[in-house]
């Protein structure tokens, strides 16, 4: 089988399978399916309607908020919040959630490739220096990330990058974690084998990477890059230190500017909240098809 | 890349091993081109409050010649201390930034203000006496009073009216009075651990102690003064006879117990005014309210600072003179510092607000805080590492379960501050 | 390029590989040389050199971004800044002095730290396993076909790891504050879910809400690198539903679950938000709760001593620790992997 034909069953197999179609044989029993439905419910409903709340928070008004049930609606104040998040944010607030858009997406894109490029690496490769940049990167797990931010600051002014989008995005972007989780995801669905193949057909290393290795870790690839889209989206030391101008500000800290005066109003911040998950929600969704079941086992049944 | 990493290495670790305090903050000038000054502040901005941009424009447009940038920092006011080290010792600090009263001495200590007093003599009239003294370290100014914290008392008129109570004058007035709407099942006053370090400290003073004085060249600590006695003792027969809310002044407990028409009286700084009848808007209670002066805590017409800050010029401001020019104009606007909630320090008395005359039923409400901020004790003051005190908090919070009295709060704050001025390295007197 | 050795046929030592060695359940053990490696002259540096082409990206970003900063940290705790005068104000100014090891002799000395740190640990005990089981069971449920569309139940397990922290602990505050919590009524008169005995389980509960979905999308993309053809052949053997989820399943994500294990440890060594906005609430808490609470407070003068020096050498005590304890649950399963 030549590398071309491999990566054409890799992509193949990828479109090909049916994810949510259980073959008869691996179908739960009946008993077994209804214990797994009420335990999905149960915990659904445990996550959910915290969130159920803060959206009937979003509506109310302060006084509301302390006086009625909290998980009913009283007098529909939704406008009145949205207003006042819009004064209160000096009518910057859709910019500021394109900024963190825009800082989430590109630090989870780099991020994430660079992330599982090193985990490939530490799984797949011999090379000198290994187990030492394993334990460095294991240190910097390790250090907690506020006292760091510190002297990055003083550094990314050296650098000349104080109040720019690179100094959200680029310390935003290195991930340890995605290093061992790609580690760990490569180690399990990347076959060596397969990669011997393709070389021996005369398949360039990078050309491996991004045909191949890329696409056999598509679901660990989701998860590290919403490990740092979320981090970075919610991150607050870092922007709060390193940005100045109201024009490139991430939301989060529009949020904690209005939490920072002495009687917010939570309604409003409940709802700037709320409206800064949506966009979360609409990518959540655009990445479901990476979530597919046997992907490697396709690839490697060939 | 890897050349600028390694830039980045050798500049990171030179600057921290020098300690560098050169800065370039509020550069240009000279010949002809404007000065630059930038200013950090934590004003809230909010809704319906005069932006600070938008003062700062309208100096801009009146002085070509001097430049005013002013930016506004999203994090609370312990976060900003660290962001402006930060910034003062990779040489990119501002040129004026706002500093609570109770910072300004660690901020001296640490070498972060610059002394302004020539400048600052010149404006000195234009402010109150007592906020004045809060931007004086010794014998340094380091910038001009902002606004101030007096502590006040608020009350609602109607329930005292309905109760048969009488706006006290005096602690022991408090004291019976509040033993009084107990029986009746309502609270004339709210004892709130959270804000002990402050609104304790504050009391101390209204009731004319001192806690930092100077004996030759030492620091004499004494949170335990004959003030400090009397304002614990009040607490303390209040919080054992259940006469008072004891609850979280921030947390959800106060505010409920404000709309519940529990609460009809707070012991509170000035500032509170912007925001404390907020959620009673449109209830029946509203515009029940007012505002009084504190009762005398023993010494007379006097009250104690909670809060409050001021602008200062920070250190490396190659301009401190045009920063100082604007900081005196910035804080004489005193209605627009007032649309922003403050109890502002500059003389005169900004006009009330229809929000404020709507919620206190027509009372001029700055005015009476105006009052208030002239009765401030001028001679306490802070001394370094006053911040450590929020230790007081910890303790506090027993004296809800009768695990700790409200004497042993001041005892906290005497072991606390003569710690902390230790570990300074600072001299104190035992 | 030579096609020689031939293609070996991989799809069948790949099944026999992934029964009998599950590669995922020793994600510490170094990678073996791929026995082709010793065949060929010259491939040793080869693979070397594309090895380090793989890491450099990454490497590069993590000297700017930790490497650098981690130097600075372990210097900066060698340094107290004292005054430099003798005045009542101390000159004035603060200097960076040489301290050698007086720092870490306060960290260590800290009986705050401690405390704090003894808390976090009873913390991480009680709450880790609680979320990775319930994380695991979760991403087995929707692994196993019970539901045809997950996606629903996806997002909404995920959805609390996306709401910004601050706001999710203001939400939890209400929840949990008896005046305005709306089903606090249901519970036992005279719960108080903020007490000294309780504000670490409440606590818990708000890291485990946050959490869970995240470390179920970790289970969930290891469990999907399980070639199905495994399930269907033991269900021909005659496994039921629960033997493949604990018996083929759960040994496959032992990687993805250590990792993530691992995780929680460093994360709850470093717990922060959660206390800090309990604390704003319930001073009895103190400003130094947690170490890292201990430690960015010192940093703010909140608590005394303070400064970098202390501060950095608080957070250098707390990555020692937080290494200790990882390397000893690292070792202790990888001691029952080998036991297995």
């Amino acid at each position: 089988m030549s590398a071309t034909t491999l990566i054409e069953t890799v992509r193949n197999r990828s479109v090909k399978t049916s994810p949510d179609a259980p073959p008869k044989a691996v179908a739960p029993s009946p008993v077994a399916k209804a214990f797994g439905i009420i335990a999905l419910v149960i915990a659904t409903l445990y996550f959910l309607v915290p969130v159920f709340w803060l959206f009937v928070a979003s509506t109310k008004n302060n006084r509301d908020l302390v006086s009625t049930f909290g998980f009913w609606f009283a007098e529909w104040n939704l406008a009145e919040n949205y207003q006042s998040l819009m004064a209160w944010t000096q009518g910057l607030f859709w910019q500021w959630v394109g900024n963190s858009i825009f800082y989430s997406v590109t630090a989870g894109v780099v991020g994430t490739l660079f992330a599982v490029m090193a985990g490939y690496a530490i799984a797949k490769f011999a090379f000198p220096g290994k187990k030492i940049a394993v334990g460095v990167i294991m240190a910097g797990l390790l250090m907690p990330v506020a006292l760091l931010t510190v002297p990055l600051y003083i550094e990314f002014h050296a650098l000349g990058l104080v109040d720019t989008v690179w100094a959200i995005i680029i310390p935003s972007a290195v991930s340890p974690f995605g290093v061992f989780l790609g580690m760990v995801y490569a180690q399990s669905s990347v076959p060596t084998e397969l990669l011997e193949a393709a070389r021996i057909d005369g398949a360039g290393e990078a050309r491996i990477f991004f045909t191949i290795v890329l696409r056999l870790l598509g679901p660990a690839m989701v998860t590290i890059f919403l490990f740092i889209f979320v981090a970075t989206w919610n991150n607050f030391l870092l922007p709060l230190l390193m940005v100045s101008s109201p024009e490139l500000k991430p939301v989060t800290l529009g949020l904690f500017g209005m939490v920072s005066y002495f009687n917010p109003d939570k309604g409003a911040v409940m709802l700037g909240a709320l409206l800064g998950v949506i966009p979360l929600i609409i990518l959540f969704f655009s990445l479901q098809r990476y979530w597919r079941s046997g992907l490697a086992a396709g690839a490697v049944k060939g | 890349m890897v050349r600028s990493a390694a830039v980045a290495a050798a500049a990171a670790i030179s600057v921290f091993g020098l300690a560098a305090c050169s800065t370039d903050a509020g550069t240009s000038g000279g010949n002809g081109e404007p000065v630059e000054i930038t200013y950090l502040h934590r004003l809230p901005d909010g809704e319906g409050m005069t932006p600070v941009s938008e003062i700062v424009d309208r100096w801009n447009e009146e002085n070509p010649d001097i430049q005013v940038n002013a930016t506004k920092f999203d994090g609370a006011a312990s976060d900003m201390i660290l962001k402006l080290e930060t910034d003062l010792k990779a040489g990119n600090g501002p040129c004026l930034a706002q500093l609570g009263y109770a910072e300004v001495p660690q901020m001296y200590v640490k070498g972060l203000v610059e002394d302004v007093a020539d400048e600052a003599a010149k404006y000195s009239d234009d402010f109150s006496a007592g906020a004045y003294s809060l931007m004086t370290v010794g014998d340094a100014v380091v910038g001009l009073p902002q606004d101030t914290g007096p502590l006040v008392y608020f009350y609602n008129a109607t329930e005292f009216e309905k109760l048969g109570l009488a706006v006290p004058e005096t602690i022991e007035q408090l004291a019976s009075e509040a033993a009084t709407s107990a029986a009746a099942g309502k609270y004339i006053a709210a004892f709130t651990p959270d804000e002990a370090q402050y609104w304790l400290s504050a009391q101390a003073a209204a009731a004319g102690d001192e806690w930092f004085t100077t004996s030759g060249d030492e620091w004499k600590v004494d949170t335990e003064g004959e003030g400090s006695q009397a304002v614990a003792a009040l607490w303390q027969g209040l919080v054992d006879n259940k006469q008072v809310v004891v609850t979280e002044r921030w947390g959800e407990g106060f505010p409920a117990a404000i709309n519940d028409g529990s609460l009809i009286g707070h012991v509170g700084a000035a500032w509170e005014a912007g925001f404390l009848l907020d959620s009673l808007d449109g209830t029946p209670a509203e515009g029940q309210w007012r505002v009084a002066q504190l009762p005398d805590f023993g010494a007379g017409q006097m009250t104690g600072p909670d809060g409050g800050s001021g602008v200062a010029v920070m250190k490396g401001c190659e301009h401190p003179a045009e920063a100082m020019e604007f900081n005196a104009w910035f804080n004489t606007q005193i209605d627009d510092l007032a649309s922003q909630g403050l109890v502002v320090a500059a003389n005169g008395t900004a006009e009330t607000s229809e929000k404020m005359l709507r919620q206190f039923g027509g009372q001029d409400v700055l005015a009476e805080l105006a009052a208030a901020s002239a009765n401030l004790n001028p001679d306490f003051v802070y001394a370094p590492g006053f911040s450590s005190l929020s230790k007081m908090n910890e303790t506090a919070s027993g004296v809800a379960d009768g695990s700790a009295t409200v004497a042993d709060i001041f005892a906290t704050a005497q072991t606390t501050a003569v710690a902390t001025l230790e570990d300074l390295g600072l001299p104190v007197s035992k | 390029m030579f096609s020689w050795p031939p293609p070996a046929p991989f799809h069948e030592d790949e099944r026999s590989m992934t029964m009998t060695t599950p590669v995922a359940a020793r994600p510490a053990a170094p990678d073996p040389t791929p026995s082709a490696a010793r065949r060929h002259g010259g491939r040793n540096r080869r693979e070397a050199v594309t090895g380090w082409l793989f890491m450099l990206p990454f490497a590069i970003l993590f000297v700017v971004v930790f490497l650098i900063p981690i130097l600075v940290s372990i210097q900066s705790s060698l340094f107290a800044q004292q005054p430099s005068g003798d005045g009542l104000y101390g000159g004035g100014e603060l200097v960076d002095t040489f301290v050698g090891f007086d720092n870490f002799a306060l960290a260590i000395g800290s009986a705050a730290f401690w405390t704090g740190m003894g808390r976090v640990v009873l913390y991480a005990a009680i709450q880790i396993p609680v979320m990775i089981i319930a994380a695991l069971f979760l991403a087995l449920l929707l692994d196993s076909f019970i539901v045809r569309r997950p996606g629903f139940f996806r997002l909404a397990f995920f959805l609390p790891f996306a709401i910004p922290g601050i706001i999710a602990a203001m939400m939890w505050l209400y929840l949990y504050t008896p005046e305005v919590s709306p089903f606090m009524d249901y519970l036992p008169e005279g719960t108080d879910l903020m007490a000294p005995g309780t504000v670490l389980l409440s606590m818990a509960n708000m890291t485990t809400w946050t959490y869970t979905g995240y470390n179920m999308l970790i289970f969930l993309a290891a469990l999907q690198a399980i070639p199905r053809d495994l399930y269907e052949a033991a269900r021909i053997d005659g496994a039921s539903g629960w033997q493949i989820a604990t018996r083929i399943k759960v040994p496959l994500v032992r990687g993805a679950a250590l990792l993530a294990v691992l995780l929680s440890i460093i994360g709850t060594i470093q717990l922060f938000n959660e206390p800090v906005i309990m604390e704003s609430a319930n001073p009895w808490m103190g400003k130094d709760y947690t170490p890292m609470m201990l430690t960015y407070n010192s940093l703010l003068g909140a608590v005394s001593p303070s400064g970098t020096g202390i501060a950095s050498a608080y957070s250098l005590l707390m990555a020692v620790l937080a290494g200790a304890l990882a390397i000893v649950y690292a070792l202790l399963q990888r001691r029952k992997g080998d036991v297995a």
